[in-house]
């Protein structure tokens, strides 16, 4: 809201967005979220195993800064969906997703998560995860190799760096 | 199949159509293989009988709809833990069940580790387990509201 | 007295979707019931409704640490309706692909019940970086790291590459080099005896009365193998023994996997050295004639079967499989009822639960 030129009047809230969300801070923000990715793993089938491969000593992790995070769902930024959801865990999928905070992306692992895979016909899952819940990143492969998922990663990386601070 | 091999089949084979009389077909498919088939009515005293001849170990319960011949069977997959010579045998116990209605009583008190797999058969089938502690849904979604799943009347389309 | 409801999973860190229902009196487990299925995806189901060869990949994913034993287990009633005979050198070879998987997915096993849940991920990262170079070997054999559909009613798909065998020696080498490191840090150590041992007890008669198999029932004294008891591949031909402990507590049946590492290491070694010269597969027509038959093969959570019915078409009538950790699954309440809730992870982590397999 502007009086007159050169003059803003707001609450302490809204400096702090227009503060934090702007250059050279906007990028300070966004280098901590990017080097910082907890994941929650939601190990749902077999990309599990992958997924546990990438955790290991070849692949690394650790040095983007995604720790093996075996806390709770209260700490976690990233949701990795490896592999099938069923309709029985889906409405749990969808509780896991409300529980973590903002800001938190979501990465679909898998063929299963894709677009349903190789049980597209099967009369118990559900065939895109994206109809759970809002995916950022889509891995494809059965399962995907560790690069791979790795790949997904540093792609969620530049899409975190070029965000918002404060999404509304 | 030399004679020494296939003794303890026909032997198994012979003791079972003794004890259990004209109601069962027993058969000795081949070397570690022995199939007997009973009517419901005779699937608790079989269970029972097989259990005392050293049958302890039951490895798998399954149910298949023959649905052209109004038929589901539930075969039971027994084999041995405690006895050496029928380690290698699996005998395989076979009840005949009318389609519209498949019922028939609970082997959970003759083998616990049947448990979980007549709860699935119970799921999967619609066969309903007399007796059974607590004949729940096990693999399916909570509010799964089609026929058992399992049974030939639910199609899934055919690839090319 | 009152009791508290606590509701453990369906999501876990560590481990795959299965609910755990618990009550609680203070710290002491009163009762447990398991919900399993969220991760039933129908494979009896779809397996009727494509052929038999389409089949292959999608029935090896129940166990994808495990992929090989899945395989043989589907592909061996199919061959004995058909009458079809693996010839040796396909025979010997399938072995080879099983042990190896049986190493790697003890590691994986291990590693995890070890590393995560008992809270730290030191043997998290030796298991699984050693896993990498058996995973190595797998690849250069089938062409995969973990989903190898090498198996083919009538052989395998490939023969063995060149190089092969002398890179199979030196992974062998490097495991059993480092095995007494993982001795020395891990089984030695007082931390994690104290965590395991005489945890979650489960004495030889109940274990034969809970219908358990696998590492689970050999550490309990029972010394069930379907490799000695009935057996396939090239398993008569082989000298190895059946490692089985008497204590029946979570160290047994994890000492239980260290040991049978050990064994498979010998029995490779053994057979890249005997494995003869021949084809490696016979023509198998896709077809699943009528009859059934059933298979039993020992998988590294256990024995794992298949029955297929045929009717005569490239399609099965009906595939039932049965596998290692669905019939683990009865001893879960049973060892939980009186123990600890921290000793919950490692009860848990010591029956090696794959909760795709059990749900399918």
């Amino acid at each position: 809201m502007r009086l007159a030129p050169g003059v803003w009047v707001g609450s302490l809230r809204d400096l702090i967005e227009r503060v934090f969300g702007a250059p050279p801070l906007k990028q300070l923000v966004n280098w901590g979220r990017i080097y910082s990715l907890w994941p929650v793993h939601l190990m749902t089938a077999c990309c599990g195993a992958e997924f546990g491969a990438m955790m290991g000593p070849r692949y690394d992790p650790e040095r983007f800064g995604m720790q093996a995070a075996t806390g709770s769902l209260r700490q976690s930024d990233v949701l990795i969906i490896e592999g099938t959801v069923t309709k029985k865990m889906a409405k749990r999928v969808k509780v896991v997703w409300e529980q973590m905070p903002n800001p938190k992306y979501a990465i679909a692992m898998g063929d299963c998560a894709c677009s349903g895979g190789l049980f597209h016909d099967s009369y118990s899952i559900v065939n895109e995860v994206q109809k759970v819940i809002p995916i950022d990143v889509y891995v494809p492969g059965c399962p995907p190799r560790p690069e791979a998922l790795l790949n997904a990663v540093i792609k969620l990386r530049e899409k975190i760096r070029r965000e918002e601070v404060y999404s509304k | 199949m030399t004679a020494e091999h296939s003794a303890i089949e026909l032997d198994i084979a012979a003791i079972v159509r003794e004890q259990l009389g004209n109601a069962t077909q027993v058969k000795v498919d081949r070397k570690g293989r022995v199939s007997v088939i009973v009517p419901r009515e005779f699937a608790r005293d079989a269970a029972v009988g097989l259990q005392r001849l050293g049958f302890d170990h039951a490895i798998a319960v399954s149910g298949v709809d023959y649905r052209s011949e109004k038929r589901i069977e539930v075969v039971y997959f027994l084999s041995s833990y405690s006895r050496d010579d029928l380690t290698h045998v699996v005998l395989s116990l076979k009840v005949q069940l009318d389609r519209e209605n498949p019922s028939m009583p609970t082997l959970t008190a003759v083998w616990e580790s049947v448990n979980f797999f007549e709860r699935e058969a119970y799921e999967m089938f619609g066969v309903n387990f007399e007796g059974h502690p607590n004949l729940q849904k096990l693999l399916l979604q909570d509010n799964w509201d089609g026929p058992p799943p399992m049974r030939k009347d639910l199609k899934i389309p055919e690839l090319a | 007295m009152s009791t508290l409801d606590l509701n453990v999973g369906p999501q876990h860190p560590g481990s795959g979707h299965m609910r755990i229902m618990v009550r609680t009196d203070g710290d002491l487990i009163v009762e447990a019931t398991p919900d399993i299925g969220y991760v039933h995806r129908g494979c009896e189901k779809i397996a009727e409704s494509r052929n038999i060869i389409k089949n292959i990949p999608m029935l090896c994913r129940p166990n994808i640490a495990d992929d090989s034993h899945l395989n043989w287990s589907y592909v061996a009633p199919i061959e004995e309706l058909q009458g079809v005979e693996v010839p040796e050198r396909g025979r010997y070879i399938r072995t080879i692909l099983c042990e190896i998987n049986r190493i790697a997915s003890h590691l994986y096993g291990m590693s995890i019940m070890a590393g995560i849940f008992s809270g730290h991920t030191t043997m998290y990262m030796f298991g699984f970086g050693d896993r990498e170079l058996l995973l190595d070997l797998a690849e250069m054999l089938t062409g995969a790291r973990l989903t190898f559909s090498f198996f083919v009613p009538g052989g395998v798909r490939r023969d063995l590459p060149k190089g092969f065998k002398e890179k199979l020696l030196e992974t062998l080498d490097h495991i059993e080099r480092r095995l007494p490191a993982i001795d020395r840090i891990f089984v030695s150590n007082p931390v994690f005896i104290e965590r395991a041992r005489g945890v979650g007890i489960l004495r030889r008669e109940h274990a034969i009365r809970l219908g358990v198999v696998g590492p689970v029932v050999r550490g309990s004294g029972v010394r069930c193998d379907v490799r000695k008891d009935a057996p396939y591949g090239v398993y008569d031909n082989v000298d190895f023994e059946i490692p089985a402990l008497k204590e029946g507590d979570s160290l047994s049946r994890w000492l239980v996997r260290f040991e049978e590492i050990k064994q498979s290491i010998s029995i490779l070694r053994q057979v890249i050295r005997d494995i003869p010269k021949g084809p490696i597969a016979r023509k198998s027509p896709i077809v699943v004639p009528k009859g059934e038959a059933i298979s039993r093969i020992e998988s590294s959570r256990g024995e794992i079967n298949h029955y297929i019915v045929g009717d005569g078409s490239d399609k099965p009538y009906r595939v039932k499989m049965n596998t290692g950790s669905f019939k683990n699954l009865s001893a879960l309440p049973f060892l939980l009822k009186g123990a600890r809730i921290g000793d919950m992870p490692i009860i848990y982590g010591s029956l090696d639960y794959w909760p795709v397999e059990a749900d399918r």
